[in-house]
This record gives C-alpha cells, structure tokens and sequence, in this order.
C-alpha cells in the first residue's frame, strides 16, 4: 500500500473571486490581520479585451506541495519539511526568518508571520486532516472549485477527475512538480 | 583621559567621531525601533520583496571583506612585495566589514540564535545559506589566524592562514553568489554568473577600500604619503583600472543576455534597471560613479595621483553600494506570479529603520577601524 | 386610548405566563474579553483540542447561511459551514468566515454610550445599561407627551430579533416604522407580487436558460442561486447578462452587454413582442393560467427589437435571437428578478414585465422556471394595525405598511407634516449611510429631539445619535427560529457561542428592559424568555426545535417540489397570474408596462451607479478587518478611455461632485464600465470615527446620490444622479 500523497484540484472555471477561501483560511491558521498575510488567494487574471469586449478569470492558489519543493532545498536549517503524504510543513521553532525559501519559491505562496516568528504557508490544513475533516478553503467555498484527495488512491476523486480531464500545473518548466492540479 | 586630551586638541578628529557617534547612535534608534515595532512594521520588505536594503548592505560588506582579503593577501600570500605594506589594514579591516556584515544581516533575520542551534544540529546541506555561514565561519576564524600571525610577526602562520583563507574566501564568496545564483524561480539571478561575478566585484571592492584606508590613514594622521605608500597607490590605481574594465564588460555580458530575446522576468528586471525604477540607481551610481568616472580618472596618467585613485576609489566604492542593491532588489522586482497577476514591477523603498541600520553599520564599522588604528600598531608587518 | 392599548396588548399576550426574571443573560467579564482579544485565531493545534460546535447561522448578510461555530476555551476561532444547510450548497463566504471578527474587532460596540458634545462630535461617555434605558425610555416619553406616540419613528432592518423592536414599536404606540425595503426591493416585490401573487423564486439549479439584469450574482451573493447559477445543470445552463459594468458575474457569463442604464424595460418589452409575435408563448398555459394576455397583444406592437436597439444599446438581432433561444428553452427559462431593484423610478413596471415574460413562456411552478416561493410556517402572534396613519401615508400607491418609504418618510419629518416626528430609535440600520442624500438625512437627524441607535459597531447613524447601546453580535445570542424561503423552505436559528463579550446585550433583553420602565403594560409584551420564545414558535410543531438542537436546520422537504399550486387560487385578485392587472388599472397606474424613458446623461457628467462586492453587505462589513484587507478604500470607475479624454490618471485622488454633495476617492480607470457611467462600491468615506478603518475612506456613494422615487412602491431610484469628476 503506497503512502496518501495528498493533492487539490481546482475547477477555475468555477471561482467567483469572492474571497471565502482566504478568510477561511486566515480564521482556520490564525493568520495575522493584513493585506500581506495570507496563505491562499484568488488572482483576478489580467482583463482580456477593450470594452465592450472583455473576458476574465480568476485563478485561486496556495502552496502547491511541490514533490520537487525549492523551499525545502534552500531552508538553511531544515525547518521545512515535508511530511509522508506531501505536505510542505514549516517548524517554526527551526525557521530562522532567512526567508530564503520565500525567495525560492516560485508561486509567492510564503509569507512573514510576525505572530509565529517564523515563515508561515498552507499546510493543507494538516490538523484539520486529522480529525477528518477537509482543508478550509475546500469546504467553505460557494462553487467548490477545489477539489482535496489523494493521489495515490486511483479511486478517489483526486484521481478521477484528473484522469479524466486535462489539467496543468503552474509553472511546470521550473520543475517543481506541484501538487495543485488546474482543469484545463 | 588621554583619548579625551586627544581629541579636543584636534577638532578634525572631535568632528570624525562625533559624525561616527551619530551614525552608531541612529543605527541604535532604528535598531530598537526594530525590535519595538517588530520586523514586519519597522521593514519595508514584502512577502514578495522578502530581501531588502539589509541583505543587499550585507553583500555590500562581505564583498568588501573578500576583496579586501585577496588584495592585502597579494603581499603576504602571493609575494608581491608593493602590497605587504597594506596586509595588517586589509586583513583587519577585512574582519571588521565581514563581521558587520553579518549584524546586519542578523537584523534581518529574525532568528539569529536559532540559525546558531539548528544550522548545527539540523543541518541541510543542500542550502546555500547553511554554506554560506559555515564558510564564512571558516573564512573568518582563518581571516583571525592570519591577522593575528601579521600582527605578531609570525610569518609563517600568516601565510599557511592567509593562503587557506584565500581560499576560503573564493569558496565562500563564490558561494555567496550561488545563493543567489541557485534560485531557480528567480530568473534574474539564475545561473552560473553570479559565483563568478562576486569574485571579480570583490577585487573592485577589495581594491578601492585598500586605497581609501591608505590615503585617509595619512590625511587623518597630517602626514605624507612616503614613497613607498605612493607608489603603492599608483599601482594599486592601475590594477584597479583593469579590475573595472573587466567589471563594465561583465555588466556588459549580464545585460545583453537579459535583453536579447526578451527571456520572461530576466528580460522585465534588466528593464528595470536601464530604463526602470532602478534606472537612477543603475546609470548614476552603478555606472557613471562606480565604473565609468573612476576608470576614466584610472586610465589617465594626468589624474591617476594618490588623490585621484582616491576620489575614483570613492566613487567605486559608493557604486558598488548601489550595484549589490540592485542587484537584490531586481532579482526580485518581477512578481512570481505574473502570469496571473498584472503585468508591472512591485515596489520597495527601503524604510527609515532600514537606512538607520545601514547608516549604524556603516559608522560602526568605521568606528572599529578606527579605533584599531588609535590603538593597534596597523604599520609595520611587511617584509622590508 | 390608554383602553385601547391594554386591549390590543391583550391580544398579544401570546404566552401567557408569569414575569420571570431574565436569568439566561450573563454578562462577560473584563477578564475573559481581554483573553478572547489576545487569543483569536490562535492557530489550531492537533493535540489536545478540547473543543465545542454550536450551532448558528450566520448574520453577516440576509441569507442566514447555516453555521458550525468553533469554540476553544471560550473564544470563537472558526465558523464553518453547517453541512445541513442545503440552501447554501454548504458553503461559507468570506463575510461568513470573517463574522469572528464582529465579536472580536476592537471596533465594536463595548458599553452604552451617552453623548456628551455636539451631534457628531464624537464625545461620548460610558454609561450604565440603567442610566442608559432610564434616559432612553424618559425621552421617549417625553417625545410621546409633547407630540404624539407617532412622533417617534423606529428604523431597522432585517434579523432575527428585529422582531422584538418592531414589536416594541407597536406597544409604544408608533406606526412609523421605516425598514430597509425601500432602498432595496420593494419595487421587485411590487411588480412580481402584481404578477404572480407573490414574489417567485427562480430554479436557477434547473433552468436552462438565465437571463440577468440588475442581479449581480457573483458579487451580490444570494443563496443558493450565486452557486447554482455556476455550478447549475453541470454548468452547462446559458447566462445572459445585462449590466453597465463588467462584473464578476458578467465574467461568468455565456453574454454581456453593457446595456443602456434605465433601458432594461425596452429590451423586456422587446422580447415579449418578439415571443408573441412568432408565436413562441404557450398557448395552454395562458389560457388556463393567466389572464389579460389579449391586451397585452396589441400593447407590445411597437415595441419591436429595432425600436428596443435604439433605447437600450442591444442589437435588434441580439434581442431577437435571445428571445428565440429563450423561448425554446422554456419552460426551464427564467428571466431572473434579481433582488435589489432601486434604479431607476420605472422599476416597479420594468419588474412587472419581467414577471410577464415569465408569465408567456409558462415557466411557472416547474422544473427551471419560477417556482412559489415555499415557507415553513412559525407560530407568532397576530399582527395588529397600529392605530395612527404613517407619517408617509399616500406617497406611494402600494406603500408597505411595515416597511415605509425612506425617501418619502424623510421628506415629511423634515416638511414637520401631517405631523412632527421628534424622535428616533434605529436597530441594526444605517440610514446616514445608506439612504441617498445623505445631507438630507443627517437634517432630518438635526431636528429630532432624541435619537437611541441600536447596533454592534459604531456607525454613521450611531455617532449621529445621542445614546448607543451596545447590541451583542449573533454569536452571542439565542435567537428565534427563523424561516428562510425558497424552493426548499428551511428553519435556522442560533445557539450562542460564547456569551456577550463586554456589556454587550441581545435586543430582546433591551428591550425588555426599556418596555419595563415605559409600564407593565408594554412589558406584558414581552414577559417571556428566548426559551420560552423559541418554545412558543415551534408549538404547533415540536419536530422544528428538535432538529435545529439537533442538526441546526429544519427542513420538511429536500427536493424541489413543483406544480403545487395546479388548481389553486393565486393570491392576486384574479386567482391567476396577471398579464394585466386589473388593480393597476384601477389605481390609475398603466396596467401593462409602458416604457418612457429616463433622464440621459447629460453632456460633461456621468450617471453614478452603484453596486456590490461579494466580500461586503450593505454598508456593513467594510470596517470587519479580514474583509478589510480585501479592499481597503473603495475607487471610482471610469471607463480607460474617458479617463484619458479627461487627463486623469489611474490612482489620483478625484472629486465627484452632484447636486447634493462631493465626495473625494480615488479613480480606478478601467476597461469594465460604460463610458457614460461611473461606479463606486458603497459603505465607504465613513463619518463615524468609530470606524476605524473606513473613517475618512474613500467616499460615500449616499452622500453623492439624489434622492429619486420609484412611485408605485416607494423605493429610491439610485441610478438616477449624474456627477462631474474633476482632479482633486
């Protein structure tokens, strides 16, 4: 029996830009007040179009668990880790504040936490995962875009959909290999 | 007593630590202003611009440190004689930068003790951070050793010290360039470039600083050069020549493949700097007062005085301040997220806490030097 | 008249029981609140979570979404989304998530508060809750002494327990209650009520076809048709959509057009002429269901879809092949009613032709159309007519004897006729912020003798008045069971969480306390507990107050039910849908929609319009920090091109100027509005210093906005003021 190796896959076509998952995720993590602290978002896409032809999406994102995760190569003092089923963790005991992995990592998905002392991100909602329930930005949102699983399980949702439709990752040429799926 | 007695009896002195106080005493406000606001408060670093003004005084004063090492090692190590009379200042002064260098950057970080716990009982070899200290570590116990064997005459511990520590040098500061130089996420700074880039830039670094402390040494003491310190400064013009004529073609060479083609993000940051927001910085202090002025003074017989390689050793040194915060910034400049995002450079300027504890760390380092020069017996040490 | 109030009282007493002390109601300690401060949003800790859910519903917005409170040590972390609560698709937005803070936020509400300076100075003392109701209730007595009991108005809006103000409105003898309906949909309910007997829910879950003006429903979020409108049919429904900005819901659309503001009717009357004139309605339906559709025949002549091109800026092709696609796809079509309707003042008429489109293609009360709009019912008490006309009698054809006509109302007191109205209560509403003209407001605010607001946060209407007592949050309070309507009817209600932090006290419990000290007759009223309450709601029904304890919901069905009401009378006068309405013709109205066109903008200005982001209510959550840090100012919107005509640059400070005011903000040029139109997003430029983080910014859409009439129902017509911009 392989290890779980968790991932999400997101339906952008659903997101309405309406910010639950960021405060869902906030209030769950106790993530500091302030427009820089945050451990997702939804990117409004660039317009498409002049008036009164336009388009415009939105892409939400978070850590993508890379399983090749330059934060965790760079972090001087092991602080981040992973753990069996893939999650990319931070020991804020062992962060030094270097934030040489917020400079590593190519998605933007760390942040300072001043409350912490120590570098901070999604964690999948670990400890959520443990009383079985599903990461907060995946059960709050409105249109559920994201969809949470494991990978390894090729019955699980995960799994399904992702064999059945095309997805892409962010920033695949960097070789990161993320665990965020994205619905073509 | 006596420093006091001193000083009052020469007013030029009165006003250089008076200037040196200053500077230490802001440094201390924005330092405590730090440690009273917090970090995310009292810094202009963003989530996305996480390395600011404080990491890039760091490089500032690490390159120094290395140029410094490998240019007064030239005497002691390398056997060109012109440059032994400059070993117990270079070496000295080569551990007051590093040393410095480092408070600055702890002021960056948040944790610096932890870095001291878990660098040594988690350590991950795979991060050019961990390197980095363990070589600058290395670097600056041998830095010591070899000073220490200047300053008491033993010449043969100076040597083996002083060549190790030109190594560990090379080894450190080359690898101070991987840490930038290994982000692959950071287009800007991805490569090969910047290990070698560091060492070269260093010599400029190393060169001008030489020449500052020779000069100012005499003007502060009233003397003259001697002979001897003249031509030293001569030589040390000329060298300096050719190290800034192979820093503008490197410039040369890490702009055009930043063009050419537009790669995505090297080409937007590159951008930033020729026609940008670093624009200023890049063509009027990199460029003019770092390079352009100081080779022009440096190639010209006419102006290529004991004075004239100071004022263009000046002028480097004020460039190369600007160059390493270039550097920094603009590898960050571009968002990582821009393909979802909008299109445009983000912004930091670096805040009033910020230019505190650079302008702390400048003076203070200043202020050790000083002091060393007051009360250690800096001439002397070189084979006659 | 003393006689005639214990007799109505008398009528009331509903529970009859003996007056037993208020015993449920504890009050936080100084000591708790400063722990709970320090430790919101402590980070979850696997181990060792001693933890404890309490069923709520959320109060951030109207939708009343089903919630799972998370309690630790006493302080509220997280709500989530109660599973139960089918009408939200088990979601929670982010005014839902960030409702924490509105126990949390340092801004609120602590203690009852007497004002000590000027009106809007901002000088305040903390009072006791006995000093505080002891003034209250003298004041109010002295208001009703000198003038009448009608001489004080009560403001409020929608919540669970607005119930107990209104009632305390009845008892002390006031009709003039002035609710939020006329800034909101009282012109929606107006056209769809004459339509179909009552306002309709679409099945926006089945529908096939969706068309959509003046709803934005990725923003203005409205369950659960925000969701279904994305997620509905797989996805694969067709969303037109009507609107002068570029919104996230235009985003979503399968079509946007920026259609002419105001010109919705033209495009409406269009399609119907297009329907009947091919010959796309449904016969059967009509004749068995409906009546007046012979008139409607001849009326919809000229309205053809070139004429309608000219007025509302779509192409007659467009109107022609939408109104083909439309009709084929019904009956699972809907032309959706939206919510909010004070645009423009031939909204009531623009309603009623939407509900008749809906009429002729015969979606009603089936899969995918416009189904009844189901309720659960709760016992309450009858209601009784209060025995003096409204200040604001007559201004309005179909004026709300409930809910009044702001507009209209504020006119009067300010005209001091029929009659002076001298004092002012308001619960859990905002009208300095939220009526339009807000210049006229704060006057009619300056003449009144006594003003008590009744809130959780400092807002603009509160730091106009002269007492504020602290209202305790929603997740502070046992509230009554409230019935939500939709297809899928639902009963929710709320289990506190934590207690009231800080001196903070339920309505109920205030008032009580002012009915106390007005006279045991008024208190008779209101001599029961929330228990009690809730108890009393659920007699006829017991079921309800166990599975609400038990999953926080209670639902009688799941699955949409469909053509219940075949073979019953409508509640129209006719007992069928009404094409054309008989009591129209009757009050002198066009009995059939009659466009006329409104006022164009004129050259050098453009019309302000107004709108909704999903992370705000009203005028209500800006100031919540989480959502704050969302958007933190709010901008004008200009379209690129005008901004460039006029030399102004994305980000500078610009001043809006109408007849009534001036606001200054920010401009955000941008592809996504009309060239002719200028938007900015409401509840900014706060007066209230209370508001710490919107005091002073942005600016305030009220203070700019005249205030016109819709005068059917009374509502404001908010997209009817033009502005200058100009560089500030």
């Amino acid at each position: 029996m392989k290890n779980k190796r968790y991932a999400i896959v997101l339906d952008t076509e659903k997101c309405l830009d309406c910010k639950a998952c960021t405060v869902a995720c906030k209030a769950e993590n106790g993530v500091p007040l302030g427009r820089e602290n945050y451990r997702n978002w939804v990117e409004e896409d660039e317009l498409r179009g002049t008036y009164p032809n336009l388009g415009q999406s939105s892409t939400p994102g978070q850590c993508m668990h890379c399983g090749n995760a330059p934060c965790k190569r760079v972090c001087p003092t092991g602080a981040t880790g992973a753990s069996p089923e893939g999650i990319i963790t931070v020991n804020d005991k062992k962060c030094i504040g270097c934030k040489y992995c917020m400079t590593a990592c190519p998605y933007n998905a760390r942040y300072y936490s001043e409350k912490l002392e120590a570098v901070d991100k999604c964690t999948f909602c670990q400890h959520r995962l443990a009383q079985g329930r599903l990461p907060a930005c995946v059960e709050t949102c409105p249109t559920k875009v994201r969809l949470f699983g494991d990978i390894n399980d090729p019955e699980s949702e995960v799994s399904k959909i992702l064999a059945k439709r095309r997805s892409r990752v962010q920033k695949a040429e960097m070789g990161t290999k993320p665990y965020l799926f994205y619905l073509i | 007593m006596t420093t006091l007695a001193a000083l009052t009896r020469r007013p030029g002195q009165l006003a250089w630590f008076g200037f040196l106080g200053t500077g230490i005493l802001i440094g201390m406000i924005a330092v405590a202003s730090v440690f009273l606001r917090g970090h995310g408060h009292a810094l202009n670093v963003t989530r996305e611009i996480p390395w600011g003004i404080l990491i890039s005084t760091y490089v500032f004063f690490v390159v120094s440190s290395t140029g410094l090492c490998l240019v007064s090692s030239l005497g002691d190590v390398w056997g060109f004689d012109k440059f032994a009379i400059i070993g117990r200042r270079g070496h000295l002064l080569a551990i007051l930068t590093l040393v410095t260098g480092f408070g600055v950057m702890a002021m960056e970080l948040n944790h610096p003790i932890r870095m001291g716990i878990y660098a040594v009982i988690s350590p991950n070899l795979s991060s050019p951070i961990w390197w980095m200290g363990a070589l600058y570590g290395i670097y600056l116990i041998l830095l010591i050793g070899e000073f220490t064997g200047l300053m008491l005459g033993f010449k043969k511990m100076a040597f083996t010290m002083g060549l190790l520590g030109f190594m560990a040098a090379i080894s450190a500061h080359s690898n101070l360039g991987a840490v930038f130089g290994l982000l692959d996420a950071r287009h800007y700074w991805y490569g090969s470039y910047l290990p070698i880039y560091f060492i070269l830039s260093a010599l400029v670094s190393g060169g001008a600083l030489t020449a500052l402390i020779v000069y100012f040494n005499h003007k502060a003491r009233g003397k003259a050069l001697n002979p001897t310190y003249t031509e030293f400064m001569l030589t040390m013009g000329k060298l300096q020549a050719l190290f800034l004529g192979v820093l503008m073609f490197f410039v040369v060479w890490k702009i055009i493949p930043g063009l050419y083609g537009q790669p995505p993000e090297k080409y937007e940051a590159t951008m930033a700097l020729l026609t940008g927001p670093l624009a200023v910085n890049f063509w009027m202090f990199e460029v003019a007062l770092g390079m352009v002025i100081p080779f022009v003074i440096l190639i010209n017989k006419k102006t290529r005085t004991p004075l004239g390689v100071t004022v263009a050793a000046l002028l480097s040194t004020t460039g190369i301040f600007f160059m390493r915060y270039d550097l920094v910034i603009a590898g960050q400049i571009v968002s990582m997220r821009g393909e979802a995002g909008h299109a445009g450079l983000l912004q930091y300027f670096p805040s009033l806490a910020e230019m505190g504890i650079v302008f702390g760390a400048i003076t203070l380092c200043l202020f050790l030097y000083t002091l060393a020069e007051k009360f250690l017996p800096m001439e002397g040490g070189h084979r006659h | 008249m003393e006689n005639m109030l214990s007799k109505k009282l008398n009528r009331r007493r509903f529970i009859g029981l003996s007056s037993c002390a208020l015993a449920g109601v504890a009050v936080g300690s100084q000591v708790k609140v400063l722990r709970a401060l320090a430790m919101t949003g402590e980070v979850a800790n696997v181990t060792a979570v001693t933890e404890k859910e309490v069923f709520t519903s959320c109060g951030m917005c109207v939708n009343k979404c089903g919630v799972i409170a998370r309690v630790r040590d006493g302080v509220i972390y997280k709500l989530d989304p109660n599973p139960h609560f089918l009408k939200s698709r088990g979601m929670l937005c982010a005014r839902g998530n960030s409702g924490v803070q509105s126990v949390y936020d340092p801004d609120r509400l602590k203690y009852p508060m007497i004002r000590v300076g000027e009106r809007g100075a901002g000088q305040w003392r903390r009072a006791s809750w006995d000093e505080a109701l002891d003034l209250v209730a003298a004041r109010l007595n002295e208001v009703a002494d000198k003038y009448t009991r009608a001489g004080v108005m009560f403001a409020s809006s929608e919540g669970f327990q607005e119930h107990f103000f209104l009632t305390f409105a009845e008892c002390f003898g006031s009709p003039n209650t002035v609710r939020h309906a006329s800034l909101c949909l009282a012109s929606n309910m107006q056209g769809f009520g004459a339509t179909f007997g009552s306002n309709p829910t679409p099945d926006v879950l089945n529908a096939d076809y969706v068309i959509m003006s003046g709803a934005n429903r990725s923003e203005a979020l409205i369950t659960p048709d925000s969701i279904d409108m994305v997620t509905g049919n797989g996805g694969k429904r067709k969303l037109v959509y009507l609107d002068p900005r570029f919104t996230k819901s235009a985003a979503k659309a399968d079509e946007w057009y920026p259609i002419a503001p105001g010109s919705d009717l033209a495009f409406i009357l269009a399609m119907i002429h297009v329907i009947v004139k091919e010959g796309l309605y449904n016969r059967s339906f009509i004749e068995n269901r409906t009546v007046g559709f012979e008139a409607l025949v001849p009326h919809i002549e000229p309205y053809t879809p070139e004429w309608a091109e000219t007025e509302c800026e779509i192409s007659a092709e467009n109107i022609r092949r939408i109104a083909r696609e439309f009709a084929a796809a019904a009956p699972r079509a809907v032309y959706y009613q939206g919510r909010r309707s004070s645009f423009f003042d031939n909204d009531t008429q623009m309603r009623r032709a939407m509900a008749i489109l809906n009429v002729i293609v015969g979606n009603w009360d089936v899969k995918g159309g416009m189904v009844p709009t189901q309720t659960i019912a709760l016992s309450t008490h009858d209601y009784i007519a209060p025995w003096y006309s409204r200040l604001d009698a007559g201004t309005a054809t179909f004026l709300s004897e409930k809910d009044g006509s702001w507009k209209h109302f504020r006119d009067r007191v300010l005209e001091g006729a029929p009659y002076p109205v001298k004092g002012m209560m308001v619960y859990k509403q905002n009208p300095v912020m939220s009526v339009p003209n807000r210049e006229k407001t704060l006057k009619m605010m300056a003449q009144m003798d006594f003003i008590c607001t009744i809130d959780v946060t400092m807002s603009d209407t509160a730091w106009y008045s002269d007492v504020v007592l602290p209202e305790a949050t929603y997740l502070e309070r046992l509230d009554p069971a409230h019935a939500l309507s939709g297809i899928v009817p639902v009963v929710t209600y709320r289990e506190p969480a934590i207690e009231p932090l800080f001196e903070s006290k339920p309505n109920l419990w205030i008032m009580q306390q002012l009915a106390k000290r007005l006279g045991d007759e008024v208190y008779e009223s209101f001599d029961f507990t929330m228990e009690e309450y809730l108890e009393h709601q659920t007699t006829r029904n017991p079921a309800i107050l166990e599975s609400l304890k038990k999953t926080g919901v209670y639902y009688e069905w799941t699955e949409p039910k469909y053509g219940t009401t075949a073979g019953q009378r409508l509640k129209t006068p006719s007992g069928k849908l009404e094409i054309y309405s008989e009591r129209y013709a009757e009050r002198g109205l066009d009995p059939l929609p009659v466009y006329s066109r409104v006022e164009q903008v004129p050259k050098g200005k453009y019309r302000i319009i107004v709108g909704r982001h999903a992370f705000f209510t009203q005028g209500t959550t800006q100031n919540n920090p989480y959502l704050n840090d969302i958007m933190p100012e709010n901008t004008l919107w200009l379209n690129t091109r005008e901004a460039d005509r006029l030399g102004l640059k994305n980000g500078s400070k610009v001043r809006v100027r109408s007849a009534v005011g001036e606001e200054v903000l920010r401009l955000e040029a941008t592809e996504k509005i009309r060239p002719d139109c200028v938007y900015m997003a409401h509840g900014f430029g706060a007066m209230s210093q209370g508001l710490s983080k919107v005091y002073s910014r942005g600016g305030c859409d009220a203070a700019l906005i005249e205030d016109g009439v819709e005068p059917i129902s009374g509502n404001v017509s908010m997209h009817q003021t033009f502005v200058e911009i100009m560089p500030a």
